[in-house]
């Protein structure tokens, strides 16, 4: 594998980007995903590198949301629902039964689509996953709350009502909060599903920037149904259709000159 | 101390993944105990439940065993009830409670759905909520309530006005005028199933009503668009659509009557005895455990009282274990 | 145009429309006043015996004056015990039906046999409790009666957990679990907490549904004349003491009782708005 220390990164989604230089962060090969009888992944095979941000985009309906919630194995919550294949984050397989769901959530954060800050206050909100695995003092903790909220980007707006509800802010800073109390926890990988559909236009850019901002430190997956949105922000771009992964790419290649029939289609909106 | 790019740490070849890691292994471990407990704790306290039911079965069937020895199946045709020679049959309280109930049902039901049709589709939406209150305020007054309400107040009125009128009018009509014959005692099981009804009505009126909100509007306003009127809508769509929902809540209506105790006790006259008129007293399964299990002497004495307690139970069980098949049916189909 | 509508049918049509529309109206008159009519009876006898001594002396013997203090007493301690007991296990259980266990056999058979314990005859639970307690004992006791109302309260407290919990949106509970939480902590600290009106409500309602229950106390605590603070005996209690004045020929006796009953409708009615206010708060944050 290849060392981190010689790859560039770049501040424009749409340069071209050194192949060379890539850690390989998560490497999903040969998935499948069942809901019942159902299968709704076949045989899925794509990475995810450091420092990058990975696009999902494909019609509804298309799995995409599926795989990533694959990835904290979210969907062991529900019955009915199991995975075949490998899925390695840092070489360990996490579809192993052995594997510590609770340890893999706290490397492996997740943003929903839907803002669900917990009913508290909102210092309590992001200090809650801090305190689950850390013991520190009142001024560590704070300091550590103060800090994820200003990679949130959300430390200037609710710095003087941090005993507030958390439920009470307007729906952009709710997911904000929800990114700080992500962060908080330290994962390595950021997963992102839909974040900014329930948002309106300015708070979408405003996540977008901090995307932008976060990637350099985190692995970052996200799904969108917004195509403009997978342009502007990603590295890497997968198409998805039918519970298949039909390409895989580079974003600047994928939006301009891909390869599969389907994926043109879906980008040029014949379809989705 | 800011946080580190994860790109700066590896540069300076550190390992703060690792060490991070080895921490938060360590706290998990510790809230894994607590973990496992308390779904143990959980899971225990949910079969507990189901042990209580086995348990209350168990315990009946255990403290009324010398009775149903002694009687067998006899038991429950014997319509004597003699603590003095030990001969205990169970006909009079099982028909008392049986007639009762069905009195009540016959009341409530019908005036329970005339309700809850004027709730949702006649009332005008500010006086909504007020009668639903009032409704609901009906079904929290506690039985006892009813009870000594009845004894004081609606027996008197009953043997003093109605009565007398009832004997003299239904009385002379030809079939059923043995069930009006009698002189007017006031208490009797009339007067029970009568107090049952006003004390079951509630019950009947606000799940009718939740089932009849549930009807979707569309279906409602496709009949209006027709020119259906009221009753029309009510009958051939609201009540149609409600029909398993509106039998569950009468099955469980029907449940609560069966073993009400305290309103039934202070006005059914407590008379072991089957008569052909509604309007002589009587006893029911409930009524007789509640005034004479204290005064009981004697295990077989006890132990009867305990068996009509077991007969019960049982009755009460099939009826709402058929009131909530039918519910569980309900919501099956509206996908609840 | 009109007129090639109506016709004989359309006129008994709208007949029976008004018939029915009357017998509705009528209805609900009817219901209404009911409660009217009982509610009026219970004010005027309940106040007219109304005093202060009814709540600082004890039941007095026929023919003294008196209160009802002993059985006010000893109605709260059993009330209290009967919810100390009965919620932990309503609320464990109900978590393991809708956290842990919310689509197994286990919890199929578990709301099943809830829902028919939440209506089932109270003087059978009284049977049941004089069965396993006070007849291994040898004596009535206020143990008694507080377990016996504790098995009323635990299918209560059983169906309004779990239909609370279900209530908590499931995005919240994945929030929690991408972060690492465990189960367990993930239910007590952010499940509850979202449910807790309701939850709390679900005791509410609960405790109203014990305070006017008479029969299972009838042979598990029995009753008691005098103060007594020895739950290992028997224990007067509001309903059971409100039975034996109103049954009895005595004037003082019965306008106690109507008293009590007073006293009771006015606790079950508190209760009562305590836990509509509390929903009503839920639903409007």
């Amino acid at each position: 594998m290849s060392t981190m220390a010689a790859f560039t990164v770049p501040t424009v989604a749409n340069a071209p980007i050194n192949m060379d230089g890539l850690a390989e962060k998560v490497a999903i090969r040969n998935l499948d995903f069942f809901y019942g009888a159902n299968r709704a992944l076949k045989d899925i095979n794509v990475s995810l590198y450091h420092g990058k941000v990975t696009a999902f985009i494909g019609p509804s309906g298309c799995g995409k949301s599926t795989l990533l919630r694959i990835l904290n194995r979210m969907y062991d919550l529900y019955p009915n629902q199991r995975a075949t294949g490998d899925v390695l984050l840092d070489k360990e397989n996490i579809l192993a039964p052995h594997q510590d769901l609770n340890l893999l959530r706290a490397k492996v954060g997740m943003v929903f689509q839907k803002p669900t800050p917990f009913p508290m206050t909102i210092f309590e909100n992001v200090a809650f996953g801090i305190r689950l695995y850390e013991k520190l003092s009142k001024s560590e903790l704070e300091g550590r709350v103060q800090h994820a909220l200003q990679r949130a980007a959300l430390w200037e707006e609710v710095k003087d009502k941090l005993g507030a509800n958390g439920q009470s802010l307007s729906g952009g800073q709710q997911q904000r909060l929800c990114i700080a109390r992500t962060v908080a926890v330290r994962p390595e990988v950021i997963l992102f599903d839909e974040p900014c559909s329930a948002l309106d236009p300015i708070s979408t850019a405003k996540i977008e920037e901090l995307i932008d901002e976060l990637k350099d430190d985190y692995t970052i997956a996200i799904v969108t149904h917004n195509m403009q949105q997978a342009a502007r922000v990603s590295d890497f771009t997968a198409f998805m259709y039918l519970g298949e992964l039909v390409e895989f790419g580079e974003t600047t290649k994928i939006f301009t000159t891909p390869n599969d029939r389907r994926t043109q289609d879906y980008i040029t909106g014949r379809f989705g | 101390m800011g946080e580190q790019s994860v790109v700066d740490v590896a540069l300076q070849g550190g390992t703060m993944v690792g060490a991070q890691q080895a921490d938060r292994r360590k706290a998990l471990q510790k809230l894994r105990l607590n973990d496992v407990i308390f779904r143990l704790g959980t899971r225990a306290a949910a079969i507990f439940v189901l042990v209580l039911l086995g348990a209350i079965i168990v315990a009946l069937i255990h403290g009324s065993w010398p009775a149903l020895q002694k009687f067998g199946f006899g038991f429950l045709i014997n319509e004597s009830w003699n603590p003095v020679t030990e001969n205990f049959g169970a006909i009079a309280p099982i028909y008392g409670t049986v007639v009762t109930s069905f009195i009540a049902m016959l009341i409530a039901v019908p005036v329970g759905l005339f309700i809850a049709m004027f709730l949702t589709e006649l009332c005008p939406k500010w006086l909504r909520r007020p009668i639903g209150v009032a409704i609901e305020l009906l079904a929290g007054i506690p039985s006892i309530i009813y009870g000594i309400w009845g004894l004081f107040v609606f027996a008197p009125f009953l043997q003093q006005y109605v009565q007398p009128a009832m004997i003299n009018t239904l009385g002379n009509v030809p079939g059923i005028g043995n069930l009006f014959a009698g002189p007017p005692y006031g208490i009797g099981v009339l007067t029970a199933g009568l107090i049952l009804a006003i004390m079951v009505l509630p019950f009947i009126t606000s799940i009718s009503r939740d089932v009849f909100e549930a009807v979707p509007p569309v279906l409602k306003e496709a009949a209006y668009g027709l020119g259906c009127t009221t009753w029309e809508v009510v009958r051939y769509v609201v009540l149609p659509f409600t029909r398993v929902g509106v039998i569950g809540g009468v099955m469980l209506g029907l449940g609560r009557a069966l073993g009400e105790t305290m309103a039934v006790t202070f006005v059914i006259g407590n008379a072991h005895r089957i008569s052909g008129s509604i309007l002589a007293p009587g006893t029911t399964i409930s009524a007789t455990i509640a005034n004479e299990f204290t005064e009981a002497v004697g295990d077989l004495y006890t132990s009867a009282l305990i068996a009509l307690g077991l007969i019960l139970f049982v009755i009460t069980f099939f009826v709402l274990a058929i009131a909530r098949y039918m519910l569980m049916r309900l919501n099956a189909r509206v996908g609840a | 145009m009109a007129a090639s509508f109506v016709t004989p049918l359309y006129g008994k049509r709208q007949r029976r429309n008004t018939i029915t529309k009357f017998l509705s109206l009528g209805a609900t008159a009817f219901g209404l006043t009911w409660l009217v009519l009982i509610l009026i009876v219970l004010l005027w006898e309940g106040f007219s015996g109304l005093s202060l001594r009814v709540f600082t002396e004890m039941t007095p013997p026929p023919g003294a004056a008196g209160g009802l203090l002993n059985p006010i007493a000893g109605s709260l301690v059993m009330t209290v015990l009967a919810v100390i007991i009965g919620t932990p296990i309503g609320m464990l259980a109900g978590t393991y039906m809708a956290e842990y266990g919310r689509y197994d056999k286990l919890t199929f058979f578990v709301r099943f046999i809830n829902d028919i314990l939440l209506s089932a005859p109270s003087i059978v639970v009284g049977l049941f409790i004089y069965e396993v307690m006070v007849a291994q004992m040898g004596h009535f006791s206020g143990w008694a009666g507080a377990v016996s109302l504790a098995v009323i309260v635990i299918p209560v407290v059983v169906r309004t957990t779990e239909d609370m919990l279900i209530l908590v949106p499931d995005t919240l509970r994945e929030a929690a679990a991408s972060i690492g939480l465990p189960r367990s902590l993930m239910i007590q600290r952010i499940a509850y907490r979202a449910a807790r009106a309701g939850m709390v409500t679900g005791v509410l309602l609960a405790v109203a549904r014990i305070s006017g229950e008479t029969a299972p106390l009838l042979f598990t605590a029995l009753n008691n004349q005098f103060w007594s603070t020895d739950l290992n005996a028997p224990v007067s209690s509001l309903p059971v003491v409100i039975f034996q004045f109103a049954l009895s020929p005595y004037k003082d006796w019965q306008s106690l009782a109507w008293t009590g009953a007073l006293i009771i409708t006015f606790a079950v009615l508190a209760l009562s708005i305590a836990a509509r206010l509390l929903t009503a708060q839920r639903k409007q944050s």
